[in-house]
């Protein structure tokens, strides 16, 4: 692995300095703390030999593993044929969460998840066509986010009584506002464009107690996919990951009022750190009616997601269930209101 | 198994025939006192029939009364001298209850009940009575209307004392609808997360320590306050009580 350490200042690199024991750059002369030194300025890098790198002639997909780990099908399309490639210099990931689920008990896994479909037809459920199932790790870019927030508002509070002959609807309005700070720490961004954005949002959360500086040999016997998106390009995506948290925090701050207007709402959010992460992924692919159906598995919990076929029967089954007990339910409400059955 | 089946359905029909015999011996005989001519022959025999079949189920009286000459007196007035004289009762003379009024020199129309159909069909059952009879008497629908007379009355009084029958969960269609609300939302729930939930909220990646409300104001500005006058449940209308001192609830309308 190389260590390359950015110059905060000018961005050349800076070197030990065996000296005066700190970081040093050339350029502007600047000397860091090597301790004291913010992770935002260090990028690793592969160095030569110590991993390879494949591409996926049917479609596309770039895969890295360490040197010792062959590929021979693709993970994503189940094509054979891959080109190996010496891989130096590319950026590598800084963190790794190692997977925690072997193999037998990732199969076994997805067996009890089948098992618990409810409306998933019968064949699906015996879970006895796995086509194939492939360990991967993929690429993240985990935010840490500061948000300042500003909010303006009308509050009301409405009360009823009644005095009299009349009945009385009294508001009170007030003014609110609320200046909150709300920070959120390594909020993940899947950086794949072949996983679907929706699926890696699914197998959250990671449990990151686990989180380890990446090493190479953890890779061993996986596939780690290459990240197509820098970390300025995902941003986006992890402040509207934010958004709607930032939403309901501001209003569990006015639970108190019937009603809220918002007159003015500024919310900034910027980025205090980003990295790379490379996460844990079992991949299932299984045949069911001639269609093949692409699963993912949390590879440190279990979670299963992806799209299972669905049973027709059972969805009617379960409706036509809900809708009649619902019915029962109700007239027994009538009957119990003195209303009688019909 | 041809002779089982006719033996059945001789058995269906006389229990029917027996049914219906028996209801009009207890019922007293007549229940339609058109003195206005508001309805043609056939259509008092088949409102006869209806209040036999109806009253005995709710062992009331249900009567149509008309007039086009009250000899000045009020509706009221005229329906309780009527029920004072006449003695209508499905248990026993001044029994139980229940007169549609229609006045058509004045063309008032008032709704009574006695006994138990009073303690059944209280003044806020017979306005709601009156008010859906109301658009048929002013159409001219006679029939429809006092048909629908009898039949809601032997409705509403299929409910308690005290119970709104005009409840929205006592409707079949308010019922049906809601079960396939819930079907629908408990289905498409399962369908949703069938291809797995999601299991972050809003604290999972929060940093509680460093965040925080720095700084909030809540200033009260202003106050406003509506009032509405409460519809008053029933005014006027009511019941009350016969020169033959036998009391009764009502609603009156004109049409």
């Amino acid at each position: 692995m190389v260590i390359h350490y950015k110059c905060p200042n000018c961005g050349d690199d800076m070197v030990f300095d065996s000296e005066s024991g700190m970081l040093s750059c050339h350029s502007c002369g600047r000397k860091d703390n090597i301790e004291n030194f913010s992770e935002e300025y260090i990028t690793t890098a592969f160095s030569d030999g110590e991993a390879k790198e494949y591409q996926c002639e049917n479609c596309g997909a770039v895969l890295i593993t360490d040197a010792d780990t062959t590929a021979t099908t693709c993970s994503f399309c189940g094509a054979g044929v891959v080109l190996a490639d010496r891989l130096s210099g590319t950026l590598a990931p800084t963190k790794v969460i190692p997977f925690s689920i072997s193999k037998e008990e990732a199969i076994q896994a997805f067996h009890a998840w089948c098992k618990k479909g409810l409306l998933t037809p019968k064949g699906f459920m015996s879970a006895d066509r796995i086509k194939s199932i492939t360990g991967m790790y993929v690429p993240f870019w985990f935010y840490d986010l500061n948000s300042d927030i500003k909010v303006q508002a009308v509050g009301t509070k409405v009360r009823h009584y009644s005095r009299g002959e009349y009945d009385y609807t009294e508001t009170l309005y007030f003014e609110v506002f609320r200046d909150i700070t709300l920070d959120y720490v390594k909020v993940p961004v899947d950086a794949s464009e072949k996983m679907h954005d929706e699926l890696m949002d699914r197998l959250e959360p990671y449990h990151y107690d686990q989180l380890k500086d990446f090493k190479t040999p953890y890779l061993a016997g996986y596939i780690a996919e290459k990240y197509n998106y820098d970390a300025n390009e995902l941003l986006p995506r992890a402040k509207a990951k934010v958004a709607d948290y930032i939403e309901s925090f501001i209003q569990s701050t006015m639970a108190g009022y019937t009603g809220v207007n918002y007159r003015k709402k500024e919310i900034s959010t910027e980025k205090t750190q980003s990295f790379y992460v490379l996460l844990p992924v079992w991949m299932v692919s299984y045949d069911y009616q001639k269609a093949e159906h692409i699963f993912a598995m949390n590879g440190q919990t279990g979670k299963v997601v992806g799209k299972p076929p669905i049973s027709a029967g059972k969805v009617a089954a379960w409706f036509g269930g809900i809708a009649g007990t619902s019915f029962i339910a109700l007239k027994l409400i009538q009957f119990l209101l003195g209303g009688g059955i019909w | 198994m041809r002779k089982r089946l006719l033996t059945g359905i001789i058995m269906v029909i006389s229990l029917f025939t027996f049914g219906f015999f028996q209801s009009h011996v207890f019922a007293s005989t007549q229940h339609v006192y058109d003195y206005a001519n508001l309805l043609t022959s056939t259509e008092v025999k088949q409102l006869e029939n209806l209040a036999a079949e109806l009253g005995a189920e709710r062992e009331t009286d249900f009567i149509i009364l008309t007039t086009d000459n009250t000899d000045g007196k009020d509706v009221v007035q005229y329906m309780e001298d009527f029920y004072d004289d006449m003695a209508p009762g499905y248990d026993k003379p001044h029994g139980n209850t229940a007169i549609l009024t229609v006045d058509m020199e004045h063309r008032d129309v008032y709704l009574a009940g006695f006994y138990k159909a009073k303690e059944y069909l209280d003044d806020s059952r017979l306005e709601s009575i009156r008010e859906k009879i109301t658009p048929d008497l002013t159409e001219g629908n006679y029939y429809d209307a006092f048909a629908s007379f009898m039949e809601l009355s032997h409705d509403y009084m299929g409910y308690p004392p005290g119970v709104n029958p005009n409840n929205i969960f006592f409707q079949w269609w308010f019922q049906i609808g809601v079960s396939l609300i819930i079907a629908a939302g408990v289905v498409g729930m399962m369908l949703y997360n069938s291809g797995g939930k999601v299991t972050v909220n809003e604290r999972t990646y929060l940093n509680s320590k460093a965040s925080k409300i720095n700084q909030q104001r809540d200033q009260y500005i202003r106050k406003t306050v509506t009032k509405h006058k409460r519809p008053s449940s029933n005014n006027g209308g009511g019941g009350g009580v016969t020169g033959g001192g036998h009391s009764h609830s009502g609603s009156r309308g004109s049409f």
